[in-house]
């Protein structure tokens, strides 16, 4: 069944390369995004069984992140039919990329080997390159530098922190996760650390965290909207996803307290750079990529506090999901409306289109974790772990992070919902199709901060149980 | 057999440092060529004593993926534009050549107290792909044109291959092939980035401010 | 009496045998540009001319553009002493004589120089400023691997270092070793002035280097600096040859065989690179020889690691 779930879209990307219509390949997309989703679906019934001998397995971890990759298509494939009416170019690049970023992060999130995994993740870096550079003008083109040249980087000290992690594996002779947790007490533990460092800095900069943040809001900023989500909410989590699977291996062989520490700095510093470049922002997009850095360090923080803030994380990546759907649809449609994405030009939406410019505002208070929103009980369940961890200067730290974030996105959201209106370039209507799946998350986003159902609540508790934090 | 991998581990720092103090990217492409096969030979000289097909798909996969197919491509796209040598590097080139010196040194210092489990073949082999490794970054960082840059990655990415294959018997050959693949790919893309930079620079009329160009949406 | 008798041996055998690896690497290059060339004793004939001639001095130079020339030929000529030339060992050989050779080479550099900027022609100061810049990195080189050659043989005597014991280096630390004679090639050419450094053939007083400092020297005066030219390269050559030969024989004639006929490769070997490169611009000199000298560390590290 993985294999298959594998397979679809990978195959249907191909066929996206063939002459087609955009309609033809607009609904090819949609139609994948149903299939994945109502497989994933069936996945919630019963797990379905490992194939290829143990390398492909679907855990609970796994489950949730692929479950967040195939809602976020969802999403996305709605809003592409009202983005694409406006668009003159043509979506045979975008579809064909999108398709097989699903089926490599698909491979991410049910793979079981590391060295599959590693696999998984830089084709996905690949695969969302070409989608940066959809615009093909001079600052994309850069954006796509940036974001390849940074990623490939990380990704290849990722590899060397897998090689690393196979010579600490050398009495077991594999990279399959479950015999290394079997087998952990013979893996060397000075070989480990060199690995859980190398692996952390790897996948920790494709996730966009703190001291190689850089691509991101070049990236984010440069990317349509739906590719930004997509980046945001899906592909960053299967790096997360591999830096879990390295904790799984940590806890086993003793070295919790030597990943947490190094978790916990790199969330902090994270969180602090966020806050702090965000200041001074004067894009929405790039805003927001911010906001996305902040939350890896909020996951990254999670994890490292272990307890409560495992179970926080986890939670917290659904969250930061439909919140990224959220706010990165939202500037999409504006960036499509106006042309830009620039505070300065981009003023008074609320007073041209009233659904665009309350969604921003929810955007802002889902984005920044305010109450009734479910990012509210996650980052609350983060700071938490903090306390009972005695972390106080951590918390206050965090806290205060959490506030200059606050402050920064209200700066620019407030300027751009109520600021004197500028003249909309494009004067388009409000299209249904762009709002509707913003809508839908944002209502998900509130139900889950009101009441989170028990048969989800079971499955984050296991997941968080696995990484054995 | 060790004598010949000890000279081949040198022989690709060696080349690595050759390209610290080479001005023509056409030069850089092609010990960039030399070094990938070096790094194919390397691999049968490991197993020399009882070749696998398997050894020689690698070695032969790396010898012509890495030594052929990427530096046609890399011509392909240094080709159209006039970038035929390194303009301004961050360091010079003297500096440059120093510190790749150094960072040999710190490559084997730091091998010091790392030890390979088992019986490896040759002890050279750690340092030397950990000194490829710096000294391709050090490429990467401190050079200004994007195909030099790409072939900064591309030495890493050779220092990274040749400490795999220390550890032969760990990684499954798919894996391997995986590996070879998604580096393939990756300068594929970069290529087309890297022509597609060129072209619009090219387009590109003065009078146009940079600002007003990007960020469209 | 053994002793000056050995010392008057072996400067026989150097006078003799220095020109003619020079004219040996005119015919290389001759042959590879497709002429007969001159004949290998050509520089015998030359200096022959040359030791026939008065010297003219110009009004503006002192005693150091006439000293400079002696000291040089003299400096080569005690140096020659401390090279063994394949079953003749060094007359003069003590613990710590790599720094006496590096010293006495400095020495006669220095009195070029000097000579060089006291004709107060603007080319030769040139010319000696540029020398002073090479060899102060060609210096680095050599002095690295004369540090690596010293770790192998645990000892600071020339004679000893590319002594008996650089077979079993070889099969313990040969990568290092194949290092140090890359290195060292490129100092031996640095040092005497050859392409891709220099090149002696030119008549562009702007690229020269060394020739450009010999300008004003005449007659005798040149013929000592042309001889003290020959015999230097005979010296860096009766360094190299000794590391690059991996065994010895122990036959006495056999040895000797094999040691001039490494000198003779060495010397066509210097032919082929000389035929087949271009001088490097001025500028990139430096990172050639700045590689020169990463090569040594390279090596030096490679021993390090080994020992």
């Amino acid at each position: 069944m993985l294999s298959i779930l594998i397979m679809i879209p990978f195959f249907c990307a191909l066929c996206a390369f063939l002459p087609l219509t955009k309609q033809f390949r607009y609904k090819l997309f949609f139609v994948v995004s149903l299939i994945h989703a109502t497989i994933v679906l069936l996945f919630w019934q019963h797990l379905p069984s490992p194939e290829f001998n143990g390398f492909l397995e679907l855990d609970q971890l796994g489950l949730i992140v692929l479950s967040i990759i195939s809602v976020l298509y969802l999403f996305v494939s709605v809003f592409m039919a009202g983005y694409f009416e406006h668009e003159q170019r043509s979506n045979r690049t975008v579809t064909a990329c999108l398709l097989a970023l699903l089926s490599t992060m698909t491979l991410a999130s049910a793979s079981r080997h590391m060295g599959l995994s590693w696999v998984a993740v830089e084709t996905s870096t690949l695969f969302s390159a070409p989608l940066i550079s959809f615009h093909r003008n001079q600052e994309s083109l850069e954006a796509t530098w940036k974001y390849l040249l940074i990623c490939s980087v990380g990704i290849a000290l990722a590899l060397m922190g897998t090689f690393f992690l196979a010579i600490a594996a050398h009495d077991v002779h594999t990279l399959l996760l479950p015999t290394l947790l079997n087998n952990a007490s013979s893996l060397s533990v000075n070989w480990l650390k060199l690995s859980v460092i190398f692996l952390l800095v790897g996948y920790g900069c494709k996730m966009g965290l703190a001291p190689t943040h850089s691509w991101k809001p070049e990236a984010y900023g440069q990317a349509t909207g739906m590719v930004a989500v997509l980046m945001a909410g899906a592909v960053t989590q299967c790096s997360f996803l591999a830096l879990m699977r390295v904790g799984q291996i940590c806890s086993k062989t003793g070295l919790t307290d030597f990943y947490s520490s190094i978790l916990i700095l790199t969330g902090l510093l994270s969180l602090g750079v966020a806050a702090i470049f965000i200041l001074s922002e004067r894009n929405i997009k790039r805003a927001f990529a911010y906001s996305s850095i902040e939350h890896m360090g909020l996951l990254v923080l999670g994890l490292g506090l272990g307890g409560v803030g495992v179970f926080g994380a986890v939670f917290h990546m659904i969250n930061n999901a439909l919140a990224k759907v959220i706010m990165f649809l939202t500037a999409g449609s504006i960036a499509q409306k106006y042309g830009s994405s620039r505070v300065d030009e981009v003023r008074g939406v609320i007073h041209v289109y009233p659904v665009t410019g309350m969604f921003l505002i929810v955007a802002l208070l889902a984005g920044t974790g305010m109450f009734p929103f479910a990012t509210f009980h996650s980052e609350l369940m983060i700071l938490n772990a903090a306390v009972i961890s005695k972390h106080y200067i951590l918390c206050v730290f965090a806290v205060v992070c959490l506030g200059l974030m606050f402050i920064g996105m209200a700066r620019i959201i407030l300027d751009v919902v109520f600021g004197q209106p500028t003249q909309p370039v494009l004067a388009k209507k409000e299209n249904f199709f762009m709002n509707f799946p913003i809508g839908i998350a944002a209502l998900l986003l509130i139900g889950l901060g009101l009441w989170v159902p028990t048969f989800l609540e079971k499955v984050i508790r296991h997941a968080a149980l696995l990484t054995g934090f | 057999m060790t004598t010949w991998i000890d000279a081949s581990c040198i022989f690709i720092v060696f080349l690595s440092l050759g390209i610290l103090a080479t001005y023509r990217i056409v030069g850089i492409i092609k010990i960039f060529a030399a070094q990938s096969f070096v790094l194919g030979l390397v691999l049968i000289f490991l197993h020399a004593h009882n070749l696998s097909t398997r050894d020689i798909v690698i070695s032969l996969g790396t010898m012509g993926l890495k030594g052929v197919l990427v530096p046609y491509i890399l011509f392909w796209a240094i080709r159209h534009v006039s970038m035929r040598s390194e303009i301004k590097p961050v360091i010079g080139f003297g500096t440059s050549i120093v510190s790749g010196a150094l960072l040999i040194a710190g490559a084997f210092w730091i091998s010091l107290s790392l030890k390979l489990p088992g019986k490896p073949v040759s002890d050279l082999i750690l340092p030397c792909s950990l000194a490829t490794v710096l000294l391709g970054f050090m490429i990467m960082v401190t050079r200004t044109r994007a195909v030099t840059q790409v072939l900064g990655y591309l030495i890493m990415e050779n220092g990274i291959f040749l400490f795999a294959l220390s550890l032969f018997d760990v990684m499954p050959a798919m894996i391997e092939l995986g590996i070879l693949l998604d580096i393939f790919v990756a300068v594929f893309i970069m290529a087309i980035i890297v022509n597609n930079i060129n072209e619009e620079f090219e387009q590109a009329p003065a009078s146009v401010s940079r600002s007003k160009m990007g960020e469209t949406f | 009496m053994i002793m000056i008798l050995s010392i008057l041996c072996h400067w026989l055998i150097v006078l003799l045998l220095a020109p003619f690896f020079i004219g040996v690497i005119a015919k290389v290059k001759a042959f590879f540009s497709g002429k007969v060339g001159p004949s290998v004793f050509q520089p015998f004939f030359d200096l022959i001319k040359l030791f026939n001639k008065g010297a003219v001095y110009s009004k503006t130079t002192t005693w150091i553009f006439r000293a400079a020339p002696m000291v040089l030929l003299a400096s080569v000529l005690i140096l020659s002493l401390e090279i063994p030339l394949g079953v003749f060992k060094a007359p003069v050989q003590f613990s710590g004589d790599i720094f006496f050779l590096a010293y006495l080479l400095a020495l006669a550099r220095f009195f070029m120089i000097a000579a060089a900027l006291d004709t107060g022609f603007s080319m030769e100061g040139m010319g000696a400023s540029r020398e002073a810049f090479f060899s102060c990195l060609s210096e680095l080189a050599l002095f690295m691997n004369f540090i690596t050659l010293a770790l192998l043989a645990h000892s600071l005597s020339l004679s000893h270092m590319i002594g008996a014991d650089i077979p079993m280096s070889w099969s313990h630390v040969g990568p290092a070793l194949l290092l140090i004679v890359a290195s060292f090639f490129i100092v031996l050419l640095t040092e005497n002035y050859r392409i891709p450094i220099d090149d002696p053939d030119t008549h562009l007083e702007l690229t020269m280097i060394h020739e450009v400092m010999v300008l004003d020297h005449s007659g005798v005066d040149l013929a000592y600096v042309s001889y003290a030219s020959a015999i230097k390269f005979l010296i860096f050559s009766g360094i190299l040859v000794p590391i690059i030969i991996p065994f010895r024989t122990g036959d006495l004639v056999m040895d000797m065989l094999i040691f001039l006929g490494g000198m003779l490769g060495l010397a066509v070997c210097v032919g082929i690179v000389e035929s087949s490169m271009a001088r490097l611009r001025l500028n990139r000199v430096r990172n050639f020889l700045l590689i020169a000298f990463a090569l040594a560390f390279f090596g030096f590290i490679v021993t390090m690691w080994r020992g």
